[in-house]
């Protein structure tokens, strides 16, 4: 499958009002979503003194630094420096945004202009994202397969993993069927965790 | 990364009430070291056991890799009657240990770092405050220093707008003088010694000398320590690891001169391990 | 507010990073800027914004790329006026 989209959380990992890191190529970024439900993804770094946003906290529709409390609104740029409360930031001061959706339970980025829209999923539901200490192809071969999207067996389920390569470490993004009741997520959940512990083992044996 | 002038400068390297004669092995500039007690006083080795120079003073050891350019510097507060003298103990941070003292010299992050304890919005603003190199010392001086605070120290009821002077007496060591609450026309003495273990590592040991004879020790410890905690979320995750000499990538405000003076005063003196030189 | 300022840089000035550099830097903190005079010890350029970007200019002049070394900045206010 050829998409410029690449998944980089699960929808249910950033609820509203939060933030938390996520990856895109060797781009550390800040993936949160506002009050009102409205997910972005930044580049992780406050133009003021390089705090990762990531740490950052939400208020409404702003994002807001950690460290000095200077906030953006949802273009990236600066609305305030708490430091200087009289000054109106310019433009210019802004944080690097990149295309950001969401389907099917997925957080999707790109870098660029992406052409089309993220894959559609459907019938499927976020389950898990797993950080894997091994290199994506430790996970290939496990799988039978690779590329970004994958349809794998989780035991008898059939499961989908979005895959990010990072070198010697990979992201797995994990989608359930939608039908799945609690208990057969519980045990994907269990599986996965064993999928995870048996791909490093392998990886460092 | 070479090590330059820094080799030549004085770094803490422990408690002297935590010397034992088992010894403790350490790093400092990326080097080995020990410390340990001979013949009951404290000795530091570096690589192959070669002697260090060694100072015991402001409840640490004190030691330099290179052949020291100038005397440790003076904390003349040290000697003061009446000062409580607070060994904090060590709190290891994944920073520059020069990241670990630029952030000592900042205020503006009191209101959102150390929420309601040294700051809290809306009392965000920094006014102006002067900062200059004393020539005779080659220190950094910052002056005129003011932030309102919540709870400024331990013994400290109610906020109060606390006056502030900030030091960088050694490329890793700072000292702060504040209002102290119990006495509001003296100073309470707030030092951050710094031991760089390597250039993205470090072992921080706070020292105090203030003016309460209220708080148990051990509240005092747990006050200076919190802060730190605080301060350490911080320290490991500012992108680059280490300190830029060049802002190209930053946007300094006049709220960041202390920080400026700092990097201005390491760029001139050549202190640039934990430096980063190039924006990137 | 929005004021003018005729900045002096004085120093070790001789390095072909600084006017690209503080060309950029004017641009982020959304600054005019006009270099005017450049020799090895002195910089002279004009710059126009509020007032608490022209002293976030000033910050960033005294770091400046690695190669160069401000002794000085000197400011002197040549234009002001209210809105905008």
């Amino acid at each position: 499958m050829q998409t410029d989209w690449t998944p980089v959380a699960l929808s249910h990992d950033i609820p509203v009002a939060s933030a938390a890191p996520g990856r895109i190529g060797d781009t550390a970024l800040a993936i949160w979503r506002s009050a009102s439900g409205r997910i972005a993804a930044w580049s992780d770094r406050c133009p003021h003194r390089g705090m990762r946003l990531s740490h950052g906290y939400v208020r409404g529709e702003r994002l807001s630094c950690i460290y000095h409390g200077w906030s953006y609104g949802e273009d990236g740029g600066c609305k305030r420096i708490p430091a200087h409360p009289d000054l109106t930031p310019p433009e210019s001061i802004r944080v690097p945004v990149f295309a950001c959706r969401e389907a099917s339970g997925v957080v999707w980025v790109a870098e660029g202009q992406p052409a089309g829209a993220p894959p559609d999923l459907a019938g499927f539901r976020g389950l898990r994202s797993l950080h894997i200490a091994a290199a994506t192809g430790a996970i290939a071969e496990v799988f039978g397969g690779d590329g970004p999207v994958l349809r794998v067996k989780l035991g008898p389920v059939a499961v989908i993993a979005l895959v990010q390569a990072f070198g010697d470490e990979t992201m797995l993004h994990l989608m359930a069927p939608e039908s799945c009741d609690l208990a057969t997520l519980d045990a994907l959940s269990d599986a996965a965790e064993a999928l995870r512990r048996n791909i490093e083992a392998e990886a460092t044996a | 990364m070479s090590v330059g002038a820094m080799k030549d400068q004085w770094y803490p390297v422990g408690l002297i009430s935590g010397v034992t004669e088992e010894g403790r092995d350490s790093l400092l500039l990326g080097e080995p070291i020990r410390i340990f007690l001979d013949g009951g006083t404290p000795a530091v080795t570096g690589e192959g056991e070669r002697p260090l120079p060694v100072e015991l003073r402001y409840g640490h050891v004190w030691t330099c890799p290179g052949t020291p350019t100038r005397p440790l510097f003076d904390i003349p507060e040290a000697d003061q009657l009446g000062r409580r003298l607070v060994d904090v103990g060590v709190c290891r941070v994944r920073c520059s240990p020069l990241r670990a003292v630029e952030n000592f010299l900042d205020i503006a992050h009191f209101p959102f770092v150390h929420t309601d304890i040294l700051g809290s919005e809306p009392h965000t603003e920094v006014t102006r405050y002067e900062v200059g190199i004393r020539e005779d010392v080659d220190e950094v001086w910052a002056t005129k220093v003011q932030f309102f605070q919540p709870q400024a120290a331990k013994s400290a009821e109610g906020g109060i707008t606390t006056d502030y002077m900030y030091r960088v007496c050694a490329p890793t060591c700072s000292v702060l003088y504040k209002t102290s609450p119990p006495m509001p026309g003296e100073w309470d003495v707030i030092a951050l010694f710094v031991q760089p273990l390597t250039e993205t590592l470090c072992d921080v040991w706070p020292w105090m000398a203030l003016y309460d004879d209220d708080a148990s020790m051990t509240d005092l410890i747990h006050f200076q320590q919190l802060i730190f905690v605080q301060d350490r979320s911080v320290l490991e995750n500012q992108l680059p690891a280490l300190l830029p000499l060049d802002p190209g990538m930053e946007i300094p405000t006049r709220a960041d001169l202390t920080s400026v003076a700092y990097r201005r005063w390491l760029k001139r003196n050549g202190f640039t391990y934990g430096a980063q030189l190039v924006a990137a | 507010m929005q004021v003018t300022e005729e900045f002096v840089l004085e120093g070790k000035l001789g390095s072909a990073d600084l006017s690209p550099w503080l060309l950029r830097h004017a641009g982020k903190l959304g600054l005019a800027i006009a270099l005017r005079v450049q020799t090895d010890e002195r910089l002279e350029m004009t710059l126009s914004g509020a007032p608490d970007l022209l002293d976030a200019m000033e910050m960033g002049c005294l770091l400046g790329p690695y190669d160069i070394w401000v002794d000085s900045v000197a400011r002197i206010r040549s234009g002001c006026r209210n809105g905008g």
